[in-house]
């Protein structure tokens, strides 16, 4: 499945790039003394997982302590990609937030996460700065919204690129700027960097904020909602791009998204949140094939495919709690679960392992093998269908794309 | 299953109204900034209106034998001013003109300029461009020049005065009504009302005022403190309210010729009118809050 | 940006071309007869007629107006009724001093403006971060006069630390020292209510800025705090400018005021004398300057504007 790393520029730049793991003399923008020591935290860095552990985020307001995300734990392997899917609310934008440590003080964020052997909540916020960015990448979901409207395309991804020093003056700076840009598929690359945010299209925006991102190599990018904002056909690009630069960079991959298409194209793994936690979580083909969760199944069942017959949309029904409520006892999604006993009102289900390397949190149907083949595939005409056929995979293990 | 708390800062579900942007929680309590104020001008008003009975003195009581006292003088608690007469008593008086001076030129350049603004917004383009034009260039002068220019043209006296801030006022309330217009022209509500067949006139009173109302208030509440300052600068220049009579801006504008003698009185109508200010402006907040307003042309 | 430019400066000149007609029209509709007070009690209709032929009233209006312009255009000016001398040496040297007084008023305003407004939005939780924002509210509501007076009264009059008038020590002398000391309170007066208007436009402008994505965006990348806050500020300033085409009004007509209080010798000073006596050409040559003045301010303005902000040069 991998197929060879190419040698570009950037990739010649970020991995046989002798400067990086090593002191160097700090750029003129920082004292030299806290990014030695970055760096020296990063020289250990193997090609690195990031791993998540226990992830609970709270928001604290005048009024109220908000938990967001809780006992949420995923791992995103080197070169492979992680779908975070879930609906609006459901937590996983502020999982990947957290993640990168962009909340502020009025946020509280436990658990921990690693990427590689580095602690990422036990740096300092200055240390910190030093992997956002450049160790570890973030692409917004807004894309007219994240780019200084009143600064040129080029001059941006190049203020990342000598920020992070790995070009030292403005002119190499500027020069991998158009790289970079012409790396992310962007026509003439020179003119666009001359550009502002708004003189350009949305899908441009986008990968101009994907160069940004991938600027000093990172060893994982977390993309967030990359797709939602544009058109079709776009979309079909953008997730192109990512599967290229994954194969050319070797970086991994965690992308939150609430389309179900677009993890059916690109996940190698899939962890589905629902009101905050974690439901289920396994083989990007198994989840979205053979769910082992009802939320999932119904996810799964809310997507028209050409198999579907005509009025056999199933929407989940009932709505999920609103963004942070609390739910105290029970599974969360009870209420709204065809499959629901007396049990799963009064205990949150834990993560269980229903298969090789997959999880998921319901002991009713997980837990069964025919509760399983009951909730197989699109649930249509009705909560339960009993073998219809599985949407375009024919194959439970095998590659998602 | 127990659900243990919503966060505070969920956003209120919009609750399709007639105008279609009500809320769905109203403010149950008035703030602050809407009472106090509110009341400070309220017993203004009435003390303007009630003056005979309120002010110890007639504005013009007193001999020049008694002039320039110092406040805290018996009989006297504000002083008197050069003609002797009580300075109190014609602070009291004195706040019928200044305060027509900002109630009235807000209302008639309310009404006109609203007027002009639904036009504008809701006519055909070369009516909408005609009348920003026109208003554009009165736009186009500081409103303090025009003013004076204004005022000085037609000659002092308080109608004089007035019509001058009316026509300063009206470009920049037609403004304000026309961009309001314009944003909720092409609201949901408005195509419904229209698809419905009903005709103008009653669109513009029944859907349109009632949601441009609130901006329109707060904005035209710090008017009248605009105006009322205004209104005293004009005195101050001669303009607006000739001497004897007791008018704010007057008054500074004679206290202040005696500077160096006694500094302090000149300070009194200075202060009053300063007050005055703050206590629209704060009004003018305290109903942009009280009402929701959120509208980039009222900051 | 130069064809910015260019097109701005074409606007102007209508708009210039309505400033003029508007103080013509203005200066015509003064009720009574400028010929009868002319040509003085008793004279004779003869006189008077023949005056009136001289100074071309009884042409049509539009005629008038045309050659009023054309006079404007060539420096003529008129006479000064009051002062039997040619207007425009007077005018000028006059607006120069207000425009030094409104610059500085406008100093006051904007470096004010912003440390208030930033202090106000970046303290916002704590009771500093109120105080300065109720300071704000205050300042908004502050007559330019008034506060000339409290400054006044407090800090010339009854304890001389300032000047109390005049724009150089007596005789003209003192140099720039002493008009950066004649200018302290005048400035402060002209230039407080706006400065309330800056703080508070720019507070939200701040607190609207750091709200963005486009500020989350920024920290992911790994920039630091520094290059954050520089990249927000950048952002809130084509609000101030905004403003500052609004201001710009308050500053020059707030000068007027101010300068009678202050006896600073500028166009306010010009245009309170010539009220009193009556002298027309003078209050039609100030306002007509006073005028063109902002019109040109505003020109600037917004090519600041557009300079700052690329998404405005369309």
């Amino acid at each position: 499945m991998t197929a060879p790393l190419m040698t570009t520029p950037l990739m010649a730049a970020t991995v046989t790039d002798p400067r990086l793991g090593q002191d160097r003399p700090g750029g003129p923008l920082h004292p030299g003394f806290v990014r030695r020591r970055a760096s020296r935290s990063t020289r250990g860095i193997a090609p690195g997982a990031l791993r998540v552990q226990d992830l609970a985020v709270t928001f604290r307001s005048k009024r109220a302590a908000v938990r967001a995300v809780r006992e949420v734990s995923f791992t995103v392997e080197p070169g492979r990609t992680l779908v975070l899917l879930g609906e609006s609310g459901s937590g996983k934008s502020v999982s990947a937030r957290a993640t990168l440590r962009l909340y502020g003080d009025r946020v509280d964020v436990e658990g921990s996460a690693t990427l590689a052997d580095l602690d990422l909540f036990g740096l300092s916020e200055a240390e910190m700065r030093a992997v956002r960015g450049k160790s570890l990448g973030f692409v917004p979901q807004d894309a007219g919204g994240s780019l200084d409207p009143l600064r040129r395309i080029g001059a941006q991804v190049a203020e990342v690129v000598r920020w992070h020093g790995v070009e030292r003056t403005r002119r190499a700076a500027r020069d991998r700027a158009v790289d970079l840009l012409a790396q992310v598929g962007i026509p003439d690359p020179g003119r666009v960097a001359r550009a502002y945010p708004h003189e350009l299209s949305g899908g441009m925006r986008q990968r101009a904020l994907i160069a940004i991102a991938i600027s000093c190599g990172p060893r994982v990018l977390i993309a967030d909602e990359p797709t939602t904002a544009l058109d079709v056909t776009i979309q079909a690009q953008v997730l192109e791009l990512f599967a290229r630069l994954q194969d050319e960079l070797g970086m991994g991959l965690l992308m939150v998204t609430h389309d179900v298409g677009v993890a059916e194209q690109v996940a190698d793994r899939v962890a589905v949140m629902y009101a905050g936690r974690l439901v289920e979580e396994g083989p990007g083909a198994v989840v979205l094939s053979q769910p082992a969760h009802p939320y999932t199944a119904g996810l799964l069942g809310a997507v028209p495919t050409p198999e579907t017959p005509r009025g056999g949309l199933q929407a989940i029904a009932g709505q999920p709690p609103p963004a942070g409520a609390v739910v105290a006892d029970g599974c969360a999604f009870a209420d709204r679960c065809a499959f629901a006993v007396e049990a799963c009102r009064r205990e949150s289900p834990p993560l269980a392992e229903v298969g090789p390397g997959h999880r998921a949190a319901c002991p009713v149907v997980g837990g069964s093998v025919v509760g399983r083949a009951v909730v197989g595939g699109p649930a249509v005409g009705g909560p339960v269908a009993v073998g219809q056929p599985v949407r375009g995979v024919s194959h439970p293990e095998g590659p998602a794309s | 299953m127990s659900v243990v708390e919503l966060p505070a800062s969920l956003p209120d579900l919009p609750v399709p109204g007639i105008g279609g942007t009500a809320r769905a929680t109203h403010r149950r309590h008035i703030p602050l900034t809407v009472i106090i104020p509110g009341t400070f001008i309220l017993l203004l008003i009435l003390a303007a209106i009630f003056a005979p009975v309120v002010a110890p003195y007639g504005p013009t009581a007193g001999s020049i034998a008694n002039r320039l006292q110092p406040i805290g003088s018996p009989g006297h608690l504000l002083g008197t001013d050069e003609q002797g007469w009580d300075i109190l008593s014609r602070l009291i008086w004195g706040a019928r003109p200044s305060l027509l001076e900002g109630i009235v030129p807000v209302v008639v350049a309310g009404v006109i300029g609203t007027f002009l603004g639904v036009v504008a917004a809701l006519a055909g383009r070369r009516t909408h461009t005609l009348i920003m034009r026109c208003l554009d260039v009165l736009y186009s002068f500081p409103a303090v020049l025009l003013a004076i220019a204004l005022a000085a043209a037609l000659g002092a006296g308080v109608v004089n005065a007035i019509v001058a801030l009316s026509i300063v006022l009206i470009a920049p309330i037609a403004r304000v009504a026309e961009t309001e217009v314009a944003r909720i022209r092409s609201a949901d509500f408005m195509e419904a009302a229209r698809a419905s067949g009903a005709s103008w006139p009653s669109i513009v009173v029944r859907q349109v005022l009632p949601n441009i109302g609130p901006v329109l208030l707060v904005y035209c509440t710090a008017m009248v403190g605009l105006a009322i300052v205004f209104a005293g600068g004009l005195s101050l220049l001669g303009l607006g309210v000739p001497p004897p009579a007791a008018e704010w801006g007057s008054m500074l504008s004679t206290l202040d010729q005696d500077l160096y003698t006694q500094p302090v009185l000149a300070l009194i109508p200075a202060i009053m009118i300063f007050v005055t200010s703050i206590a629209f402006n704060v009004l003018g907040d305290g109903l942009r809050d009280l009402l929701d307003v959120r509208s980039e042309t009222v900051s | 940006m130069s064809r910015f430019v260019l097109r701005r400066l074409l606007i102007a000149v209508p708009t210039l071309i309505g400033v003029t007609i508007v103080v013509f029209i203005t200066i015509k509709i003064i009720p009574g007869d400028p010929i009868a007070s002319l040509a003085g009690i008793g004279s004779t209709a003869a006189t008077r007629a023949a005056l009136t032929h001289r100074l071309g009233l009884d042409q049509p209006w539009p005629v008038q107006y045309f050659d009023w312009l054309k006079s404007i255009l060539t420096g003529d000016f008129g006479m000064s009724i009051s002062r039997q001398s040619p207007v425009r040496p007077l005018v000028l040297s006059a607006l120069w001093n207000t425009l030094i007084l409104a610059f500085a008023g406008g100093v006051v305003a904007f470096v004010g403006g912003t440390v208030l407004g930033a202090w106000s939005a970046l303290r916002r939780r704590h009771v500093d971060g109120k105080i300065a924002g109720g300071a704000s509210v205050v300042a908004v509501a502050a007559p330019q006069y008034s506060v000339a007076l409290l400054l006044l009264v407090v800090l010339a009059v009854n304890n001389p630390i300032f000047p109390s008038g005049g724009m150089y020590d007596s005789g003209g002398g003192g140099g720039f020292p002493a008009l950066l000391d004649h200018l302290v309170l005048p400035a402060i007066a002209v230039g407080l209510a706006p400065m309330g208007v800056v703080a508070r436009i720019f507070r939200s402008s701040l607190l609207d800025v750091m709200d963005q994505e486009f500020v989350t965006s920024l920290r992911s990348r790994g920039l630091g705090r520094s290059a954050v806050l520089r990249h927000a500020f950048h952002n809130t300033l084509p609000s101030l400018f905004t403003v500052a085409g609004l201001q710009i009004g308050f500053l020059l007509g707030g000068a007027i005021f101010v300068e009678i209080l202050f006896t600073w010798p500028g166009l306010g000073q010009l245009i309170f004398q010539a009220i009193s006596s009556r002298d027309y050409p003078m209050i039609e040559a100030c306002s007509l300057v006073l005028a063109v003045a902002f019109v040109l301010l505003n020109v600037v303005i917004d090519t600041g504007h557009a300079l700052v902000d690329p998404r405005v040069r369309r």
